[in-house]
């Protein structure tokens, strides 16, 4: 029996402890030390949060700060600060052995070493290491009673005094509690929760030594003043105890009455508890329901927000739709704008056409009939054996022949030049010698109308074109020149020197020459042919149309110099062969 | 010099005659008339050949640029030639364009015509352009012949029968055997166009076939070539007899 109540009190005299760090936390004069530090570090932010977390009890962020603020920073004096609130921190949280370890890594010089000491007892008597305990509590008993690390004495020597009860050494248990009680009676703001426990473990000193006379006063004065606090663990803790002692007197009577008061503590206890957990309930319940509701808003806004975002592409797409249908009707007017232009250009075009097969026509026709009366005349002049007309007629035959012919051949190459099949290979070419060459066919018409013919074209000049083009080109202008020159008159093949990168070739005849307006009716860029007002000398016009195509093809230029009754300049230009050597 | 021999492929006789005959008027060799793609290449290899002239068509088909691709793929064995045609079809223009060097007459044409495009076509063929019609050269160089422009016509001479060149200003002296005549042309080109292994300077003014010499008189600086023709060597030239030691 006596061990079963040994047990009893060994565990009220833990609570008693854990009871005596708790209101040791409030260390108010720590507290003020740290803000101010804080306000000196205002830079150290981490620093700052951790003391603020630190003075309002929220541990587990004032682990992380202070972690950071360790890390971050390599100010010793912070650190230390750093290194006590993480031990704290870890006491609070039951972490008794990673506090030990946090205490130890502040250095001596720590203003608030006591504390550290303190702590580091407290952590010793909560593991149960009741002599280390002891040493540690010594060294903050060395100190002097008035310092200013803001614990109370008399808690260290109650601390002590609990130590020494375990270790069984009652005299030094005895004096350390005396000594605390004095301490506490002295004050003027007397903790009566604080002074129950330790009239307890007086009692319990006692009790556990039998001497029960001396501790059933402490027992007596512990309930009493349980009475007047509203902390109903003292009360129950009291009331048990009372009970104990009067069962061990063998007043079961009262052992019971106090046994009974002692549940109904423990009752009040847990009707306190089921309160509080119903709070919490209804409270996390409160919390559900808002979060409920707060789900639910954030849906509703949800659906507020596709709402509206549909809306708006709805409308961006109507108005797209819009602006794509206006550029397409705008392209669709001017499509068929272009479409009226180039119907007209095209009507123009065919009317040209259509005006040229029919002077071809009438020419070729002309011509072939020509040569039929020709021929007739011919057979008339073998019959009548008029061999001195035969000449005459076979002259004027060729000549005619030689006319249709040049005339279907630009013909060809006009067809070729507009369907775009002419076969067009720039060369170098020695003009000196197609020039030569181009005569060399028109000799029987010089000779007939005695034109002096003169190839005056520097035998250097190369010149980069398509040969046959440039032989269509000459041969039409020497055709004119000579369609449009007198009898015993001069045509002169000659070049200019100008510029390095263009022959100049110039053709001159001294011939009917024309007026301005036929030059620039002649030079205007559209393929209308010239109209024929000269029925008998003007030609199609086609001649003149081709070599302007066929020049420019050749990336030459044309120019016309001509005065009327004087003759005409032919200017022509064309690239030079590029010389490599 | 000789006369150049030329191949004439034409179907039409009235066409080929009238050919024929500026050609020969102008002192051309006809070694012969094809009038179809399988004679045309008998001729070709039977004959000594200087230069072709093709019809396009033969017979209404394109055979004139197939025997230009044959003869093209066989190295070694072609020679100049001209197209002629009467056709603008650009078609039959782009492929008979790819048998390289491509030079074409549109029919119908003049003599002066037929001429101008067969000396061009020994410049494309030989790369030697604008020689023939230039006022400071009238010769081109192959590997067997020089090619020397006479008045109007053509005229070759076989580079094997050369003994040595003169050199004289922009003018060229060039001793045959059998003959001795002008050519035009600067010493920096006949220079570069000459086989160096064959034609050596002997002297500032002097190029020698290697070939025609019979005798070299270092004493008296004296070369002495085949039918007792003697030139000059100069001291700045002597090298090359080096040369000729290694040979023989």
């Amino acid at each position: 029996m006596p061990k079963f109540n040994f047990l009893i009190f060994l565990i009220i005299s833990l609570s008693s402890f854990l009871l005596s760090s708790q209101s040791q936390s409030t260390n108010k004069l720590f507290n003020d030390v740290i803000q101010k530090k804080a306000k000196n570090f205002k830079k150290e932010t981490n620093f700052n949060k951790a003391q603020d977390y630190f003075i309002k009890k929220n541990w587990d962020s004032t682990l992380i700060y202070s972690l950071k603020q360790i890390n971050s920073s390599k100010n010793k004096e912070l650190a230390d600060y750093c290194h006590f609130f993480r031990g704290c921190g870890h006491i609070k949280l039951k972490l008794y052995k990673e506090a030990r370890t946090e205490l130890h890594l502040i250095s001596k010089k720590f203003i608030y070493y006591p504390l550290v000491n303190k702590n580091l007892g407290q952590i010793s008597l909560e593991l149960k290491e009741f002599e280390k305990a002891i040493y540690y509590f010594k060294e903050v008993e060395k100190l002097p009673i008035t310092n200013n690390q803001g614990y109370k004495i008399s808690i260290i020597y109650e601390n002590l005094g609990i130590c020494y009860l375990h270790l069984n050494q009652f005299p030094k248990a005895e004096e350390y509690l005396f000594k605390s009680l004095q301490i506490q009676e002295k004050e003027k703001e007397k903790d009566p929760v604080s002074l129950i426990s330790l009239y307890m473990d007086i009692a319990n000193l006692y009790y556990v030594q039998y001497k029960d006379a001396q501790a059933i006063p402490y027992f007596k004065k512990a309930y009493t003043l349980s009475k007047k606090v509203k902390d109903f663990d003292k009360k129950r803790d009291a009331s048990k105890n009372m009970a104990v002692v009067e069962e061990n007197r063998g007043n079961f009577k009262k052992a019971l009455i106090y046994r009974k008061e002692s549940e109904q503590w423990k009752d009040s206890l847990n009707n306190q508890n089921k309160v509080w957990a119903l709070a919490d309930y209804e409270k996390k319940y409160a919390v559900a329901q808002k979060q409920k509701q707060i789900s639910v808003l954030k849906v509703a806004n949800k659906l507020k927000d596709t709402q509206r975002n549909t809306m708006f592409f709805s409308t961006l797409g109507l108005l797209l739709l819009l602006v794509g249908g206006v550029y397409v009707y705008g392209q669709k007017v001017k499509n068929a704008k272009i479409i009226l232009t180039q119907k007209e250009k095209l009507d123009e075009l065919n009317a040209t056409k259509d005006q040229l097969f029919s002077i071809v026509s009438h020419d070729l026709r002309s011509s072939v009939n020509a040569l039929k009366t020709s021929n007739t005349k011919l057979t008339y002049s073998l019959e009548t054996k008029n061999y001195s007309e035969l000449d005459q007629l076979l002259h004027q035959n060729s000549a005619i022949a030689n006319g249709a012919y040049s005339l279907l051949d630009n013909l060809l190459h006009w067809a070729l030049l507009q369907t775009k099949q002419l076969y067009f290979s720039k060369d170098s070419v020695h003009l000196h010698s197609i020039v030569q060459q181009i005569e060399h066919n028109y000799k029987p018409l010089l000779h007939d109308k005695s034109i002096a013919f003169e190839n005056a074209v520097s035998k250097n000049s190369f010149i980069f074109v398509d040969l046959d083009s440039l032989k269509i080109v000459l041969r039409n202008l020497l055709d004119n020149a000579i369609k449009f020159s007198p009898e015993n008159s001069k045509i002169s093949f000659y070049t200019l020197e100008t510029n390095s990168n263009f022959c100049q070739l110039v053709i001159q005849d001294y011939g009917l020459g024309m007026s301005q307006n036929t030059i620039n009716e002649l030079l205007e860029d559209n393929e209308l042919l010239a109209k024929k007002s000269n029925s008998e000398i003007i030609g199609t016009g086609l001649g003149m149309q081709l070599c302007k195509q066929m020049i420019k093809k050749n990336s030459g230029t044309f120019a016309i110099e001509s005065e009327l009754n004087k003759g005409t300049k032919m200017i022509l230009s064309f690239p030079k062969t590029e010389q490599n050597g | 010099m000789d006369n150049i021999n030329v191949l004439i492929i034409e179907d039409t006789p009235e066409q080929s005659d009238a050919l024929s005959n500026v050609l020969l008027a102008n002192k051309y060799n006809i070694v012969g008339v094809a009038r179809n793609y399988t004679d045309a290449l008998t001729l070709f290899y039977q004959n000594p050949v200087d230069i072709i002239v093709i019809d396009v068509f033969l017979n209404e088909k394109p055979d004139g640029i197939t025997f230009a691709e044959t003869i093209n793929i066989v190295p070694n064995a072609s020679k100049p030639f001209v197209f002629l045609t009467s056709s603008q079809d650009r078609q039959i223009f782009e492929r008979a364009k790819l048998t390289k060097p491509f030079s074409f007459l549109m029919k119908p044409f003049n003599e002066l015509e037929i001429l101008y495009a067969l000396e061009m076509a020994v410049e494309k063929f030989y790369e030697q352009t604008n020689v023939f019609l230039s006022e400071d050269q009238d010769t081109v160089i192959s590997n067997d012949y020089m090619f020397i422009k006479k008045k109007n016509a053509l005229k070759k001479v076989s580079l094997q029968d050369i003994l040595y060149i003169e050199v004289e200003d922009r003018y060229c002296n060039i001793i045959t055997e059998k003959e001795k005549f002008v050519i035009l042309i600067s010493l920096t080109k006949i220079s570069a166009l000459l086989d160096k292994n064959k034609f050596t300077r002997t002297h500032r003014n002097y190029i020698v076939n290697t070939d025609k010499i019979e005798e070299i008189i270092l004493a008296d600086n004296l070369i002495i070539l085949k039918g007792g023709h003697k030139v000059n060597l100069s001291y700045s030239y002597k090298d090359f007899i080096k040369k000729m030691n290694i040979l023989s």
